[in-house]
């Protein structure tokens, strides 16, 4: 069996993409908000992680909304999902979400943003004017819903695949909490390097947040990948099977063994460990940790969806 | 505080309204999941009989005139095991692999618009390729691997019993036309009189990955030929 060609095999690799992408922006949001709510308050907009993470969310869910409609079949007809709807269907749902969570993305990025914007428009549209000073009025709501909303559309695409009842590997109540760890670790780590990129200070106040949150975020995913294959493995049959058909020695356990558990977890988490809270942070060091965090969520999603589709019921 | 607390609440209130209101516009096809099924007197469904069968492809052929399917894709497939014994007493065992019909189907339940739908006066799982966009989502909920995406229409297909081409003309699907061996019932389950339920009634039959919870209405008979296989 081939690694990425094989009989019964749907979703290819664009599909991981587009679910890295997701997971993506609603985890670099939901750091968005956590920094400002609990460190920058009224400095959030000065912040070069936070505007970071305003560049990232949206860019990466249009990213992988376009993937997405370059992937179906009919691309032309994409509009029929937002028409047409099922209640039983969690594609559905899952459009409905991301329809709410970009409009509500603009709403509370206007507010973060809103002095910036303002300076910017001057008098020219009294009415966008208008419009801010209003959304800045409700931006306890649109914080609470964006929230709300990036929380469902993390563990959102971990729903879409668990519903393919006939491979265990995926259909497994675990999937969509540990695609919504996995994918708040990925936007913290879009949203550090990010924000060093755009020459933010790598020993500021929000690294040293964001690291803080990272070590238990990287050791409940550790936790959840295992009671995921252990949930398998104990289940017997054929989710025992597919279990150890992804975690052997073939091509997806090496990516799984090296590439996520190495890479993505292990590493990350020894160097926020060694790393002292008191010491100093170097550019290079939240570039690098971020960057391997990113390498391991974007393999796990791969290793997820491929292996997924190789032992069906 | 509570002023932010108020305003919250209002913002939840309104996306929930909001919800609401969309239902109205929810696809009605689609529902056959979570309502009480309507009555109707005709429920569809079909037998292979694995001893009847010789593997000879003339249902694949046959569907494949009748419902104008390209090469490379097809609705039915004759899946062929063996062989069992040493020569001359070899044997092979074959088992038909199509759309199932399913009572509680995933594609139908999976599908986003609606496309994949149970007709209420039939039973019959079918296609809506209008609706159709191509997201493939139902191949990949499909236990029994049976859907593909017609090369022409770029719209998934599969299996409907002949429901477009030939039971419009009051005919039996063209696969059961075309067994040589007549290993293929055709009927109505609902139909006590019908040749299908006096033959499921009359041999023990199996259904394929009954655990799933979909409750297929393709009916196995196993053949006794050849090696008791685990």
């Amino acid at each position: 069996m081939s690694a990425f060609h094989f009989e019964g095999l749907v979703w290819h690799w664009p599909i991981a993409i587009y679910l890295f992408l997701a997971g993506l922006s609603a985890g670099a949001v939901f750091f968005a908000i956590m920094l400002k709510h609990f460190k920058l308050s009224h400095e959030a907009w000065h912040s070069p992680f936070v505007q970071a993470a305003a560049i990232i969310a949206p860019v990466a869910v249009f990213g992988g909304l376009g993937i997405l409609v370059f992937d179906l079949t009919r691309p032309l007809d994409f509009w029929k999902i937002l028409v047409f709807y099922n209640t039983s269907s969690v594609m559905s749902m899952g459009v409905l979400v991301l329809m709410a969570y970009q409009l509500v993305l603009f709403a509370w990025i206007a507010c973060v943003f809103q002095r910036r914007i303002t300076q910017l428009l001057g008098n020219r549209l009294p009415v966008a004017n208008r419009l801010l000073s209003w959304l800045v009025k409700q931006e306890a709501a649109i914080t609470g819903i964006l929230v709300i909303l990036a929380i469902s559309l993390g563990a959102y695409t971990g729903f879409l695949l668990s519903a393919l009842i006939g491979f265990p590997l995926l259909n497994n109540p675990v999937l969509p909490l540990l695609f919504l760890i996995s994918g708040l670790s990925s936007g913290a780590a879009a949203t550090l390097l990010g924000g060093v990129l755009l020459r933010g200070n790598p020993n500021g106040v929000e690294v040293r947040f964001i690291h803080g949150i990272e070590i238990p975020l990287i050791l409940v995913e550790i936790g959840l990948l295992f009671t995921f294959f252990a949930g398998l493995i104990l289940s017997g049959g054929q989710s025992q099977v597919a279990a150890l058909n992804a975690l052997g020695f073939g091509f997806w356990g090496w990516i799984f063994w090296a590439g996520v558990i190495g890479i993505g977890l292990t590493l990350p988490l020894a160097f926020n460990l060694w790393m002292k809270v008191s010491a100093d942070r170097k550019f290079a060091y939240v570039a690098v940790t971020a960057s391997f965090s990113l390498i391991g969520v974007f393999l796990l999603r791969n290793f997820i969806l491929y292996t997924g589709q190789m032992t069906g019921i | 505080m509570q002023v932010s607390k108020r305003q919250f609440l209002k913002g939840v209130g309104a996306l929930l309204a909001g919800v609401s209101v969309y239902g109205a516009t929810r696809t009605p096809q689609a529902d056959s999941l979570l309502q009480p099924e309507q009555e109707s007197e005709i429920k569809y469904a079909m037998v292979h009989d694995e001893n009847a069968c010789i593997g000879c492809n003339a249902c694949v052929q046959a569907c494949r005139e009748v419902n104008h399917i390209p090469e490379g894709v097809t609705r039915v497939k004759i899946e062929r095991k063996g062989p069992f014994g040493e020569y001359p007493d070899q044997s092979y065992r074959f088992s038909r692999v199509s759309c199932q019909h399913c009572e509680a189907a995933p594609c139908v339940r999976v599908c986003p618009t609606g496309a994949a739908y149970i007709d209420k006066e039939t039973g019959i799982v079918a296609v809506n390729s209008d609706r159709c966009v191509g997201c493939q989502y139902c191949i990949a909920a499909c236990p029994y691997q049976v859907r593909y995406i017609h090369p022409e229409t770029r719209t998934a297909d599969k299996c409907d019993f002949c429901q477009k081409s030939r039971l419009a003309q009051g005919l039996q699907p063209a696969c059961v036309e075309a067994c040589p061996t007549k290993a293929l019932t055709f009927g109505n389950l609902k139909d006590p009189e019908s040749d299908l339920v006096k033959l499921l009634k009359r041999k023990p039959s199996y259904r394929a990955k009954v655990d799933l919870g979909t409750r297929p209405k393709l009916f196995h008979i196993q053949t006794i030929d050849g090696e008791i296989m685990l």
